[in-house]
């Protein structure tokens, strides 16, 4: 017993003995008995199990996502790395570990720091799903003020908020995209570690990267010393991840503190992909145009040239504002790119945006996600589509939070097609939706995978038809041939692109490819480089799937 | 003790607070709030404070509840275990239900004596790795010190009000309201002495785990500044996490006026 600490009640007798002395007010038999029974249904009579599940009866959690709950309280006591793949409900399984100890009464103060844009996302799902009162911080907000608070790292980090923070005592933290805390060098790092806290939650979809000791630095915020100190690690595991695999008391050691759910591994496989690459040929005019501007930008550096060649794929409008741009700028070539200009006015409409209408007819059901890289075409596709009594909706990363809601709200019950430009891509989710066309191919694949991740994730109930639109004998032939169908990125290697990229030391895969077509002197050359990237991003891919097995869980 | 059907639940809370059920079928529960349920329960101050700055009565709210699932579509609030209204309102009966005083309702001509009962209700939690509560309702007689478990289940069986029947009489308690209370509180100390803590002992042992770990950890990193701090820092972290702890809540309690009935027990 002397173990075990006992806190007594001490103030509910004094309070009774006033109230008797005042001869009340006393409660009904009726009312006191309904506290009574109040209590009984609230209490946790278990240790184990999550009570979560019957305070969320409106939310359908998936199976893989009720036991990374269980698994995180029961198993990891609250300190855990959540490592799911993109799309499989982080931010569900963290809300549900949250909503746990708040139930138990083991959870009052807690601080959430998640990338800014994501923050009012957060908020709306923890009040929403979870009824969690979180709120964004705010300029007059006081930290001790609100109890669960969700703020980006680098508001928090700054002066005069870092103080304050660290002079709270948290019952939990938690950090979305942590595997930017990779290094410990780092303010951010710095930061985290010396938060005062109870539980802590690691959201991050990419766990190890090419450095051992990241996942060294990630498992020392929540359970020091679990792999050993410092010197140690690095003497017995060295800085390459590789020895991960070869080192079964090691892996044994992260599967403590850190849970990883697989697309393969889970439902999510039932609803799958069908990808269709969507070929079209430019008119004759359009075919004219486009080797006039081949030809005339021959002088120019070559990523000028690209970019134009691009742009004319996607609209007439995206080329023209970046020809006017530089004729306003460059003195030496302004009447080439003048002529140009007044080509390009001559110009019917876009043989692309008349495909994307056909497949839109074509499923005049269905909602439709496009996305562009160009504010020009977005403006384009909007009228166009209106032309052909498409009800439409913009969506753009520049918008406020409010905006977007709006919306996407209109999209969902008003319009048939958002179109989204680049920066749109993060942090919308349009489960509803399960139609989506790649108007131009970025350059980055990775843009590709969070594009798709928008309509392919938790929630989604329908098979996802993805359409990318090519325009042959173009640059586009060239991307979607080389980079694209290639290394098979649809099918295969959605899911382990960073990985595979961190693995090749390529921070950066759109700077890599500017610079293959920047310091090419011809085509030809850019493409047998771009076949080089495309072999050596499928032969680390294959060989890093089997690895990938080998840790998690 | 749970709440069995929250329908039940909700139309006798709001009959006790003297709203009228408006309209009560299929699961649909709407009610015409009293001025000071609607000041409880819909937060708008600052109606209410202009209301009555103009000098009208105002008017409160009327609420509708859906405790049926198939109809949750309907016009209403869904109300179900985790709803932020169920919540609301069981904290307004945590906060206003915690004291009373009751008599055994009697229909007699004869003069008839009530014996002085001291309930208390309490809420034990044991804090470990994990978190466990238990709820114990507990009777003290007042006059022969005779104690009794499950005593909200037996209450339940008789019929209780606020004033005392015709023809009978309390009789004067012998133990106080005060010591009765440490009695009570002395047997519950002595009930979890006799238990058995492999949930404090699996926390003790994982606190202990951690603590060496985490020295591990610090053992070679000299070169940093402030360490000691951190590492202190770190440790209360620990402890505060695993140190097994037990609470006593107590949910409420009252001086319950009972005829002498001889299934009631020593326990």
């Amino acid at each position: 017993m002397s173990k075990i600490q006992l806190k007594k009640d001490t103030t509910f007798i004094e309070e009774f003995l006033t109230n008797l002395d005042n001869e009340g007010p006393f409660s009904s038999w009726e009312l006191f008995q309904m506290n009574y029974q109040a209590e009984a249904t609230s209490m946790t009579p278990t240790f184990n199990g999550l009570r979560a599940l019957d305070y969320l009866p409106h939310v359908d959690f998936l199976p893989h996502q009720i036991q990374t709950a269980k698994q995180a309280v029961e198993e990891m006591n609250g300190r855990a790395i959540l490592a799911d793949e993109v799309g499989l409900g982080k931010t569900i399984e963290a809300g549900l570990i949250l909503k746990e100890y708040m139930i138990r009464g083991l959870v009052k103060k807690a601080l959430i720091l998640v990338p800014a844009s994501l923050v009012s996302q957060w908020a709306k799902e923890l009040n929403e799903k979870f009824y969690i009162p979180a709120i964004p911080y705010r300029k007059s907000y006081n930290w001790e003020q609100v109890d669960i608070l969700i703020s980006s790292i680098d508001t928090a980090k700054r002066s005069p908020h870092r103080e304050q923070i660290l002079d709270i005592n948290y019952d939990f933290i938690l950090i979305d995209e942590a595997h930017k805390l990779k290094n410990h060098k780092t303010k951010n790092y710095e930061f985290v570690r010396a938060l005062k806290k109870k539980y802590c939650l690691l959201l991050t979809a990419t766990p190890v990267q090419n450095r051992l000791i990241e996942i060294f630095n990630l498992v020392s915020i929540l359970k020091p010393g679990h792999l050993g100190n410092y010197e140690t690690f690095l003497e017995q595991y060295g800085k390459d991840r590789k020895n991960i695999k070869q080192d079964a008391y090691l892996k044994q050691l992260v599967q403590k503190v850190m849970i990883r759910n697989t697309r393969k591994g889970t439902e999510l496989s039932n609803t799958s992909r069908n990808i269709e690459t969507v070929w079209l040929d430019f008119t004759e005019e359009e075919k004219a145009f486009y080797q006039e501007l081949d030809q005339l930008t021959g002088t120019f550096a070559t990523f000028t040239k690209i970019t134009l060649l691009r742009e004319i794929c996607s609209s007439r409008e995206a080329c023209f504002l970046s020809l006017k741009k530089m004729a306003d700028n460059e003195n030496a070539n302004s009447e080439i790119f003048r002529s140009l200009m007044s080509k390009i006015e001559e110009l019917p409409n876009h043989s692309k945006a008349e495909k994307v209408v056909e497949i839109i007819q074509r499923n005049s059901d269905e909602k439709v996600i496009i996305f562009t890289e160009y504010r020009a075409t977005q403006l384009y596709l909007q009228w166009y589509l209106q032309q052909n009594n498409i009800t439409s909706v913009p969506f753009r990363g520049g918008f406020k939070s409010g905006k977007k809601d709006w919306m996407k709200q209109l999209f969902k019950n008003h319009a048939q097609v958002l179109i989204a430009t680049e920066a749109g891509g993060e942090g919308i989710n349009l489960q509803f939706c399960n139609h989506l066309i790649n108007y131009d191919l970025p350059w980055n694949p990775m843009r590709i995978e969070q594009r798709i991740g928008r309509i392919h994730r938790y929630g989604q109930e329908k098979d996802v038809h993805i359409y990318n639109m090519a325009i042959r004998e173009t640059v586009e032939e060239h991307i979607m041939n080389l980079l694209y169908e290639k290394i098979k990125l649809f099918e295969q290697v959605i899911g382990n692109l960073d990985m595979i990229l961190a693995e090749l030391n390529i921070t950066d895969i759109e700077t890599e490819l500017q610079t293959i077509f920047s310091e090419s002197t011809s085509t030809g050359e850019a493409k047998i480089k771009l076949d080089n990237l495309s072999s050596i991003i499928k032969y680390t891919h294959d060989s890093t799937v089997s690895e990938e097995k080998q840790y998690g869980n | 003790m749970a709440i069995e059907h929250l329908h039940d639940f909700l139309q006798n809370y709001f009959t006790a607070h003297n709203c009228e059920l408006v309209h009560n079928q299929d699961g649909i529960l709407t009610v015409q709030l009293t001025e000071k349920m609607d000041r409880a329960l819909m937060n708008r101050p600052f109606y209410w404070h202009y209301v009555k700055s103009t000098g009208f009565a105002g008017e409160p709210m009327k609420l509708t509840l859906i405790t049926n699932p198939d109809r949750r579509d309907d016009k209403g609030e869904w109300i179900h275990f985790g709803s932020p209204r169920l919540q609301q309102l069981f904290a307004h009966l945590h906060d206003n239900e915690k004291f009373t005083k009751l008599f055994q309702k009697i229909d007699t001509t004869k003069k008839t004596a009530l014996y002085p009962w001291l309930v208390i209700n309490i809420k034990i939690s044991y804090i470990g790795k994990q978190k466990r509560d238990e709820i114990i309702s507990i009777g003290l007689h007042l006059v022969n010190g005779m104690m009794k478990t499950e005593m909200m289940e037996y209450l339940k069986t008789i019929p209780l009000q606020m004033t005392i029947s015709d023809y009978c009489f309390t009789i004067s308690p012998l133990i106080k309201v005060k010591s009765g209370f440490k009695r009570i509180e002395a047997v519950l100390e002595n009930y979890i002495e006799n238990q058995t803590y492999e949930w404090a002992d699996e926390s003790l042992k994982t606190l202990n785990e951690e603590i060496d770990l985490l020295k591990h950890f610090y053992s070679d990193r000299m070169d940093e500044e402030n360490l000691d701090n951190k590492m202190e820092q770190e440790l209360n972290e620990i402890t505060n996490r695993y140190q097994p702890h037990v609470l006593f809540n107590v949910i409420n309690g009252g001086i319950f006026y009972l005829t002498d009935d001889p299934t009631l027990t020593i326990q």
